[in-house]
């Protein structure tokens, strides 16, 4: 019973072998080593953005601007790469910089003001996506200095520059996520948030520094977009919040706070990828994928939950003679 | 052995209810001192006060030779006082290990933590206490037992110089508490001071060495476990009471309620009575018992797994509180804060929410005048003051919140009300405002449950009185055949 | 009254400023016409999102809603629209399919949260996705157009000079106005939103309630689809998508607690009005429209911010009183 937790890792496994099958019936080009590549690299940025936003998912709390800010840091660098001389490492810097600056203005209003995460995220949404597209008006940045274009196409040992990054991102919060005093405050405040401080823990500074994280996480996210794509779109990744969230709770994390794991949330992102690629691969018309991904997880969660009932009523309340 | 504590003429008021008056008791290293005395007797006041979670009004802490003062948990926790509250603030989330040591490791401020010295610290103090865990597990999935052998390995990593036990075997099952007294020895034999509350007098008698009694707030004495019998300690903690009035038991009217049989696991198993129109049934038992399961049960809130109900003598289908409300039948739970009451709104909606369909008016609105009037009515038969409807309920004080909430089954006018500690927490003038009252609804006709772990409450205001232990009715009482220390003893299975 | 008064003199402020700044255009007939013909749209779907806020829950599937219920309605229109039937048995055949429709997402989310128990957060995030694609499959990613006339008369037509949606809006702001604070059916939404637990202990059907609750939410959301279809003669997937995080500041800054138990019809009512002006007002005085949105997340921001100081100067007086009781 203790292993639930890789029992549900082990579900999502399930569902994808099952997937996997059924479009490999129906492609043959789906069973290949450039074509999970190819998924991964499709999906590196829902994949980063997944793991800041899981941190704030196992503390019980939402970050919905996560893709205004990633959009406003590619605005950023953007601008800043095509007006002034500048190289890979700064252009990384500048991101996780304004990312971390934008994701602590969240921290701070969560943490000080006690006021729910949605509602704040809400409010910074709104004002990161308008500035971002009012300083652009809304226009493309097309004229990306070339040399950060032919920075995206490096591949590393045969691999996508991008894979790296997610890499290390995800390694970055599995290891703060595992092997930190922080990173276990931040499952506590899940867990139990009236006993938090009481063990010693500062609620406070941890919930601000999920939401920097957040905000780094983006700053990264917003590089690697801009990689991808070789131009800024200040309209780009509207809605795209939303996404990251059900890959997060698809991959096991429980909304309501307090479980949740880096292996868990990529598993999220890939079942995602998988459900896309697959169909597109087996010409199967684009909608399904939101049709079954919508099913998986009403399907998913209710299952979670009915299961935990059960455990519940299972745990013996009095010892009847 | 030395002693490690002592308390002098300790001292809390709260309004209307003089919690501790005067008490003082001394408590040695590497014993365990067992603390007794009914509900409201001063036991949680005196530990809240050790924990500094509450300040005294008067009196002094000593630890080791030094006076101290606390003003937050965690400089009790500093002083080396460890309590485990039934609410055991621990994180079911994460791994036993993590549960025990984590508090410890965020004390070195390090940046990583040290997953190997959490492990090894963790296992060591768990083979120290004699259980079998799994440290790695996470604490969610272990029993309520395994969980308080949790927060006492916690309190030892702390090198906890006190540990106090707030009613630990509460709701364990006898194999849990031989495995929770192993512990405790190991603990002892460390010259680790234990404080000890329980209601259960033979655990008491087999673990403790020392036991001290208190009594409406008073310190009534210590005695050594050899020096005292069960039947004198309950005596010493019954005492004599003045403050309620008895009632005599009446002649019973036509059956109202019949409980045939009904089992629920982890709950309660073969329940059968009846209640009879104009009878005041008291249920009583032991906290884990099952008497608020099987209360909750009548009011469709707890499906029993067998066995049926009948309501006047036909079956009724009790699957929700809304059946349960329209079948006539009332329940004013055990926290009137969390479950009674809904704090933010007003009284008048408070009181009005069970009879909102009556306060229809002609165009399918509620009636405001009418509303105002019934409820003011209410307000007026209750004595809740101050009588204002629209301030919001959670200003008001105990007292008056259980009378709102007693108000608001009476304006629905139930044939059967079930009250769940109906006077825990309120003061003297209130509890005895609320007896009368259940009894004058029950000389007008309607069947009243009363469930309490106060016993004289119980004797005060119950025709008959059913005892429940583990889950079983042990006995039914009837008439004034019995006493208090009679009852105690049914409850907590001592004698025959 | 007093519940929602700063919200209003932050309207009549408003409403003020952007009168002196522009008072020829501002208070043109025409302006009025236009604010009065775009804030039912969005003023439905709020109400929709704040009915479930009110409970304690919250409705991401509330514009999907309004899109699927919108292509249903559509599907059959344009099908049977142009045939020789009396057009206005069609209409409100209309009408009542995509009601239809929404009773089906809404008793599908009522289902999961309220009877299996699922998060709402996450239950609505499903059904969004789910009914996107749904959407989409009939849709075939373009839109459904080509109505009969008479069906514009819902989204364009005017009574006495008053555009026709808002007339409905109206109308549905005063049912709900009644069906929430009058009655009492909404005063055990209320209860239920502050504390679910005792209002199960007052013997309410905590969740008939709720799964009603999520219908209704549906419900509403058809109703601003049927506007919109009128409107904009047509419906894709993504039919009013874009009102739902605002659906969502607009309640919180109308005063509803986003934890539930707290709101009221008319501060919502208010807040609509709030948004609307603004986004009018800076329209006309040529601010940039992306700008305006920046405005309305930091009102949001700010609006919080006070609920927030009043908030916690109201817990620290229920702790001392707490302390006081000592209970």
């Amino acid at each position: 019973m203790g292993s639930i937790f890789k029992k549900k890792e082990a579900n999502i496994i399930l569902v994808m072998i099952v997937l996997s099958i059924l479009i490999s019936l129906r492609s043959e080009a789906y069973f290949s080593v450039e074509n999970f590549i190819d998924i991964f690299k499709s999906n590196t940025v829902l994949a980063i953005l997944s793991m800041g936003m899981l941190m704030a998912i196992i503390t019980g709390g939402i970050d919905v601007s996560i893709a205004a800010t990633t959009v406003a840091v590619t605005v950023i660098t953007g601008k800043l790469m095509v007006n002034f001389d500048m190289n890979i490492v700064t252009v990384i810097i500048t991101a996780a910089v304004c990312g971390i600056i934008l994701g602590a203005i969240n921290g701070f209003f969560i943490s000080k003001f006690r006021i729910p995460p949605i509602v704040v995220t809400l409010g910074t949404l709104s004002i990161y996506r308008g500035l971002t597209l009012f300083f652009t008006n809304g226009r493309w940045i097309t004229n990306i200095p070339l040399w950060f274009q032919d920075f995206g196409d490096i591949k590393p040992l045969g691999l996508p520059i991008q894979l790296y990054f997610l890499l290390g991102v995800a390694l970055l919060s599995h290891i703060i996520l595992n092997y930190t005093i922080l990173g276990r405050g931040i499952y506590a405040i899940g867990g139990n948030p009236e006993a938090t401080n009481r063990v010693g823990f500062k609620k406070e500074r941890i919930e601000l520094f999920i939401y920097s994280y957040i905000g780094f996480v983006s700053g990264i996210a917003a590089v690697v977009h801009s990689s991808i794509v070789k131009m800024v779109d200040p309209g780009a990744l509207s809605g795209f919040e939303m996404e990251v969230v059900a890959a997060v709770v698809l991959g096991g994390a429980n909304i309501l706070g307090g479980e949740g794991s880096v292996g868990g949330a990529l598993l999220g992102v890939l079942m995602l990828g998988i459900i896309n690629n697959g169909l597109i691969l087996a010409r199967i018309p684009t909608y399904w994928q939101q049709i079954i991904v919508g099913f998986i997880i009403l399907a998913a969660v209710s299952f979670d939950v009915l299961q935990r009932k059960r455990i519940e009523r299972s745990m013996l309340k009095i010892d009847v003679e | 052995m030395g002693e490690i504590l002592e308390i002098r003429n300790l001292t809390k008021k709260y309004p209307g209810v003089l919690a501790l008056d005067k008490v003082s008791f001394s408590l040695n290293t590497g014993e365990v001192h067992a603390l007794v005395g009914e509900n409201g007797a001063g036991k949680s006041t005196l530990i809240k006060i050790l924990a500094g979670v509450v300040k005294p009004d008067a009196g002094e802490i000593i630890i080791e030779g030094e006076s101290v003062v606390f003003s937050h948990p965690l400089e009790s926790l500093q002083k080396g006082i460890a309590v485990t509250y039934q609410d055991l603030n621990l994180f079911p989330n994460l791994s036993i290990a993590e549960n025990i040591g984590l508090s410890q490791q965020i004390e070195t401020g390090k940046l990583f933590i040290n997953w190997k010295n959490i492990i090894q610290k963790a296992r060591d103090v768990v083979n120290e206490l004699g259980v079998e865990l799994d440290v790695n597990q996470k604490l969610g999935y272990l029993s309520i037992a395994n969980q308080q052998l949790v927060a006492i390995a916690r309190a030892m990593i702390h090198d906890a110089k006190i540990l106090i036990l707030d009613e630990p075997t509460a709701s364990l099952a006898k194999k849990d508490v031989e495995n929770l007294f192993k512990a405790i020895n190991v603990l002892k034999k460390k010259g680790i001071a234990i404080i000890f509350v329980s209601h259960k007098l033979d655990e008491i008698f087999e673990i403790s060495d020392r036991i001290s009694v208190l009594r409406n707030g008073k310190y009534m004495g210590t005695y050594a476990v050899e020096d005292v019998t069960k039947e004198e300690l309950i005596s010493y903690m019954v005492g004599r009471k003045v403050h309620y009035k008895k009632y005599e038991a009446r002649e019973a009217g036509e059956v109202l309620l019949e409980v045939r049989n009904i089992s629920k696991r982890g709950n309660y198993k073969n329940i059968s009575f009846n209640l009879h129109k104009g009878e005041v049934l008291g249920i009583t038992g032991l906290v884990g018992s099952g008497r608020t399961e099987v209360a909750q049960t009548i009011f469709g809130n707890n499906l029993p797994e067998s066995g049926e109900i009948l309501l006047e003598g036909k079956k009724v289908d009790l699957t929700s509180t809304s059946k349960a409300l329209e079948y006539g039948i009332g329940y004013v739970p055990e926290n009137r804060q969390t479950e009674g009451l809904v704090l933010d709104k007003s009284l008048e909606t408070n009181i009005s929410v069970t009879i909102l369909e009556e306060l229809i008016g002609k165009v399918k609105t509620i009636d405001k005048k009418k509303t105002r009037k019934t409820v003011k009515k209410w307000i007026e038969v209750m004595g809740i003051n101050p009588p204002y409807p629209e301030m919001d309920v959670g200003q008001f004080s105990g007292g008056n919140q259980q009378k709102a909430v007693i108000a608001k089954w009476l304006a629905r006018n139930p044939k059967l009300l079930i009250v769940d500690e109906p006077t825990s927490g309120i003061d003297v003038g209130a509890k005895s405002e609320i007896h009368s009252l259940l009894r004058e609804l029950a000389n007008d006709g309607m069947g009243i449950i009363v469930v309490s772990s106060e016993i004289p409450e119980i004797l005060a205001i119950c025709d008959r009185i059913l005892v429940m232990r583990r889950g079983r009715i042990v006995c039914e009482l009837k008439g004034n055949e019995y006493t208090q220390k009679e009852i105690l003893n049914k409850a907590m299975g001592v004698g025959k | 009254m007093k519940k929602y008064k700063h919200l209003f003199i932050v309207f009549i402020a408003i409403f003020i400023l952007l009168s002196l700044l522009s008072p020829s255009r501002f208070l043109s007939l025409n302006n009025l016409q236009t604010m009065l013909a775009q804030v039912p749209e969005f003023g439905i779907i709020t109400l929709g999102m704040m009915i479930v806020i009110l409970t304690g829950g919250i409705n991401l599937s509330i514009t999907s809603a309004s899109a699927f219920s919108g292509i249903m309605a559509a599907s059959f229109l344009v099908k049977y629209g142009h045939s020789d039937f009396n057009i206005f048995l069609i209409i409100l055949a209309t009408v009542i399919i995509a009601i239809l429709a929404a009773i089906f997402t809404g008793v599908l989310n009522g289902t999961i949260i309220a009877y299996i128990g699922v998060t709402p957060i996450i239950v609505t995030l499903g059904t969004k996705i789910l009914l996107e694609g749904i959407c989409i499959r009939f849709t075939k990613g373009g839109g459904i157009s080509n109505y009969p006339e008479e069906f514009f008369y819902l989204g364009s037509g005017t009574i006495f000079g008053i555009p026709v949606p808002f007339v409905i809006f109206a109308l549905i702001v005063i049912f709900l106005y009644i069906l929430l604070e009058k009655t009492s059916w909404g005063t055990k939404v209320y209860f239920i939103g502050s504390n679910e637990t005792a209002a199960n202990f007052s013997g309410i059907n905590v969740r008939k309630i709720k799964m009603q609750v999520y219908i209704i939410s549906s419900i509403l959301s058809a109703a601003a689809a049927i506007i919109m279809m009128s409107r904009y003669n047509s419906v894709k997937a993504n039919l009013g998508s874009s009102y739902l995080l605002q659906s969502i500041a607009a309640s919180v800054l109308g005063g509803t607690n986003i934890a539930g138990g707290k709101g009221s019809v008319f501060g919502t009512v208010i807040a609509i009005g709030i948004i609307q002006i603004i986004s009018s007002g800076l329209n006309i005085l040529n601010v940039n429209r992306f700008i305006t949105d920046s405005i309305m997340g930091l009102i949001l921001i700010v609006v919080l911010l006070i609920n927030s100081f009043q908030n916690n100067h109201q817990l620290s007086s229920l702790f001392s009183f707490r302390k006081k009781v000592g209970s």
